[in-house]
């Protein structure tokens, strides 16, 4: 079975980590610049790292760093546990997925090795796509202080790392998938309740997942009682961190570079981390073997009934929303693409409750300081509504487009206006975002009740940032989408791990120009409103919303025409 | 040396597959024929493994598919029907990969033996391009030299024939008889009657899961009264075109 499940790995990420290009005269040439860049990149980047804090050690002196990381410690805890978090709510469905996409792998699947292999193969991908940016940050500095401490044993800490870091990846990849798998179980034949049930189940793993992080980040603030049997015992036990697979690694890895003592229960727990890490993944692949043989999966099914159901047909008269002239092509693909989305409740769970990991990020970025910022905490809120209506139009305009893939063909030789086509999916966004900032807004007035006036102009913007962001986003779809993504598995829709955007700057562009005219205009309204009169925030949201209109009426058109013209070869 | 035992296959309330039992003798290509969406394509990944019957059981060389799969895989080559390749290999590099995973010894041997292959399918040359740039009867002659690379002692194709041009159909032929006179059990599908007749020993026709005749063609012969060719037996007994919706079609 190892040699089964290396001969996989080799070939799959052969396939992935082509270098040279290949011989075939059909094949397209890439310049050695492309085909060289990213590895490239990430050398010169880590020998940036590298020799940076190197020369700081040699200016500052080493005592300087250990003071430092030594007050700090706690903090690698937290970094830790922040990668172990995102690659588990980044894996939710990964596993769901892969089972649910077993028609495309049945060059494997006929293979003489067990399913499970194959599964376990797959997910190994997944943990060497999740792993990979935090390896090429991490081991540069890692050697860096490594092998500027003086400490003895200090070089121990690389392998320690590597092997910790890959152990916790595993372990937020196995974890999440099994949740994917377990939630797919409970809804399994279930028609129904296939959205929503996706739609808790995955918030509730996010939710969840978050308290536990805030607790073990926040030790004394309120959430730490959600879990404090956990924490206390961590303390019994003598751990010199909490009871966290980020702990564990922070205490063998960080603690080892600047000398401080390694408890002998803290080795235990790290290898219990990564001992259960590899049995988790292989718990997972069962799981998967054991789902796609029984079929919990299958689509289209439901419960039987006695009664006889008559088959309708659901349609939809295109018509006009009121005050937005719509075409017919704008609104067909506008109904088509919140169909399409809806049908797969995963996939739909997945769009929805995404942007949560964006939120966690700048949570993460604004909390850091400690509790003093506690007194933002309702404009916290109110900018993280930012990132969901940026989202929001980045899935449903920019990878839903890309999605389309094959389909394109369909709509190029359609006699409909493909930038229509394209507003329709802008459009589909934005009654998502309309929920999504809803829920915000009753959560801003709960925690400060006197912020109530900027709501309906905060609400309002969301809608146009949307509208902008999914402009921007479905140029960057056209530009830089890989519109055969739905054929990769890492790259499949609603638990990529590989984006379905493959161009760097085109994806850089859907997310940051978007966020920043959100940030840049609500931080706008707010600030105007607090410092001078809060009517006066009213006067900004038009013009807001004027720049966003003209940002996705000229996007839109772009990426209109642009998809006009892009080659069947793109896409077949 | 293939053997199906009431295999049923259930998706959700649809009944794909009912009650089939059909064995392949060692040796032997036995055809599968019946109009589309009859479980042809389901049966074959029951034997397979790929699907799990609802009931039923299916044997591969004396082993039971459901507790022995590994074993059963061993002694199966596979066509699929569609086959979804690893778009970013190139053939070589895919033929490699398969006989890698079968354990075909490494070395000039084996690769003079997929060189051979590949000349004799005539996509020697594109034997070094991505498979994505592949055309769709290149894809499935290459998925057919990956079925045949590690000697399978009993082959499965689905639909092997189509989309293929008729020269490489031809070899095809060849080789599927050659290979059955070497003592391999061959189990195929085919919409191509006229391929069923010739290269056949015998032929198993479905409909609706079910099997509704099978036996050598003379055998099928007697059965429908009368009717000479393959072509109308097939339709005798599933059902021949409406002519009246057809009219009615072409009249609006
Ligand atoms: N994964 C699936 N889920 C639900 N129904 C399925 C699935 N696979 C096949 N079916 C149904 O089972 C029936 C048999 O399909 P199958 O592919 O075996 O037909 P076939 O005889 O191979 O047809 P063709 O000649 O068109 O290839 C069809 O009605 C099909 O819709
Ligand atoms: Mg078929």
């Amino acid at each position: 079975m190892l040699e089964d499940l290396l001969i996989l790995i080799k070939h799959d990420l052969g396939g992935i980590l082509r270098v040279r290009n290949v011989k075939g005269m059909r094949s397209e040439r890439r310049s050695a610049f492309r085909r060289l860049f990213r590895y490239v990149a990430a050398a010169i980047f880590a020998v940036i790292v590298l020799w940076g804090i190197i020369f700081m050690v040699q200016l500052l002196g080493w005592s300087f760093f250990q003071t430092a990381i030594i007050a700090g410690i706690d903090f690698g805890a937290t970094i830790f546990n922040f990668l172990v978090i995102i690659s588990f709510m980044g894996s939710i469905a990964v596993s769901v997925a892969t089972v649910a996409n077993t028609s495309k792998m049945e060059y494997l699947m006929c293979m003489p090795i067990s399913l499970r292999t194959l599964f376990l193969e797959k997910t190994i991908v997944v943990v060497f796509y999740n792993s990979l940016i935090y390896l090429i940050i991490g081991i540069p500095i890692v050697i860096g202080l490594a092998i500027s401490s003086p400490v003895p044993f200090a070089l121990l800490s690389i392998p320690v790392f590597i092997v910790m870091l890959l152990g916790n990846v595993t372990l937020g990849v196995a974890l999440g998938g099994l949740i994917g798998l377990t939630i797919s179980r409970f809804l399994a034949g279930r028609r129904r309740l296939k959205q929503i049930g996706w739609f808790l189940g995955t918030s509730l793993a996010i939710v969840i997942s978050t308290f536990y992080y805030y607790s073990l980040y926040a030790a004394d603030s309120g959430f730490s009682q959600f879990f404090s049997i956990i924490l206390d015992f961590a303390k019994q036990i003598g751990l010199s961190s909490d009871f966290s697979p980020g702990g564990a690694m922070n205490a063998v890895t960080v603690r080892l570079i600047v000398g401080l003592p390694v408890n002998p229960v803290d080795i235990l727990l790290a290898f219990l981390f990564v001992l259960v890490s590899i049995m988790l993944i292989y718990v997972n692949a069962i799981a998967s073997e054991t789902a796609h043989y029984s079929g919990w999966l299958a689509s289209g099914s439901k419960r039987s009934s006695k009664r006889e159901v008559k088959i309708a047909h659901t349609s939809w008269n295109p018509s006009d929303i009121p005050l937005l002239k719509m075409t017919t092509t704008t609104s067909v693909s506008m109904w088509y693409n919140t169909a399409s989305v809806r049908r797969e409740g995963r996939v739909l769970a997945n769009y929805l409750v995404g942007p949560m990991r964006t939120v966690l990020w700048f949570l993460l970025i604004f909390l850091a300081p400690g509790g003093t910022m506690a007194s933002f905490a309702p404009f916290i809120i109110i900018s993280a509504m930012i990132p969901f209506a940026v989202s929001y139009g980045v899935y449903f305009a920019g990878y839903e487009l890309v999605y389309e893939g094959k389909n394109l063909m369909n709509l190029q030789l359609a006699p409909a206006s493909l930038v229509d086509y394209v507003k329709g999916k802008v459009f589909s966004a934005v009654p998502f975002t309309m929920i999504a900032t809803g829920i915000a807004s009753v959560l801003v007035i709960i925690v400060q009740p006197s912020l109530w006036i900027y709501i309906p102009a905060v609400f309002i913007s969301g809608i146009f940032l949307t509208l902008a962001s999914g402009g921007i986003a479905s140029y960057s779809a056209a530009t830089g989408g890989d519109f055969k993504a739905q054929r990769n598995i890492s790259r499949q829709r609603g638990a990529a791990v590989q984006m379905p955007i493959r161009s760097m700057w085109a994806m850089a562009r859907a997310h940051l120009i978007p966020n920043m005219i959100g940030f840049i205009g609500i931080g706008a309204i707010l600030g105007i409103g607090i410092f001078l009169n809060p009517l006066y925030s009213y006067l900004v949201v038009p013009i807001f919303a004027l720049i966003c209109i003209q940002l996705m009426r000229s996007y839109v058109g772009k990426s209109g025409r642009k998809l006009q013209t892009i080659e069947a070869s793109e896409y077949l | 040396m293939i053997e199906a035992i009431e295999l049923t296959k259930q998706f959700s309330e649809f009944t794909a597959v009912d009650k089939l039992s059909f064995h392949v003798n060692h040796g032997e290509i036995y055809g599968l024929l019946g109009p589309n969406g009859s479980g042809k394509s389901t049966t074959m990944r029951m034997l397979l493994g790929l699907l799990k019957p609802t009931m039923g059981t299916a044997r591969i060389n004396g082993f039971d598919v459901q507790t022995h799969i590994v074993e059963a895989k061993r002694s199966m080559g596979y066509v699929p029907e569609e086959p979804v390749l690893p778009e970013r290999l190139t053939g070589w590099e895919y033929i490699n990969y398969v006989s890698d995973i079968w354990r075909v010894p490494r070395g000039s041997e084996r690769d003079e033996e997929i060189d051979e292959l590949l000349t004799l399918l005539d996509i020697k040359d594109a034997s070094d391009d991505l498979i994505e740039t592949y055309s769709k009867g290149m894809a499935r002659k290459i998925s057919l030299v990956a079925a045949l690379i590690h000697s399978p002692k009993i082959l499965i194709l689905d639909e092997l024939q189509a989309g293929i041009d008729p020269r490489g159909a031809a070899t095809i032929k060849e080789i599927l008889a050659g290979l059955s006179d070497r003592g391999n059990t061959i189990l195929m599908s085919t919409h191509v009657l006229e391929i069923a007749e010739r290269i056949c020993d015998r032929i198993g026709i479905i409909n609706k899961g079910s099997m509704i005749a099978e036996g050598t063609m003379d055998e099928l012969r007697l059965k429908a009264k009368g009717q000479q060719s393959l072509e109308d037996i097939f339709l005798d007994l599933t059902g021949g075109p409406d002519m009246q919706r057809i009219a009615d079609f072409l009249g609006e």
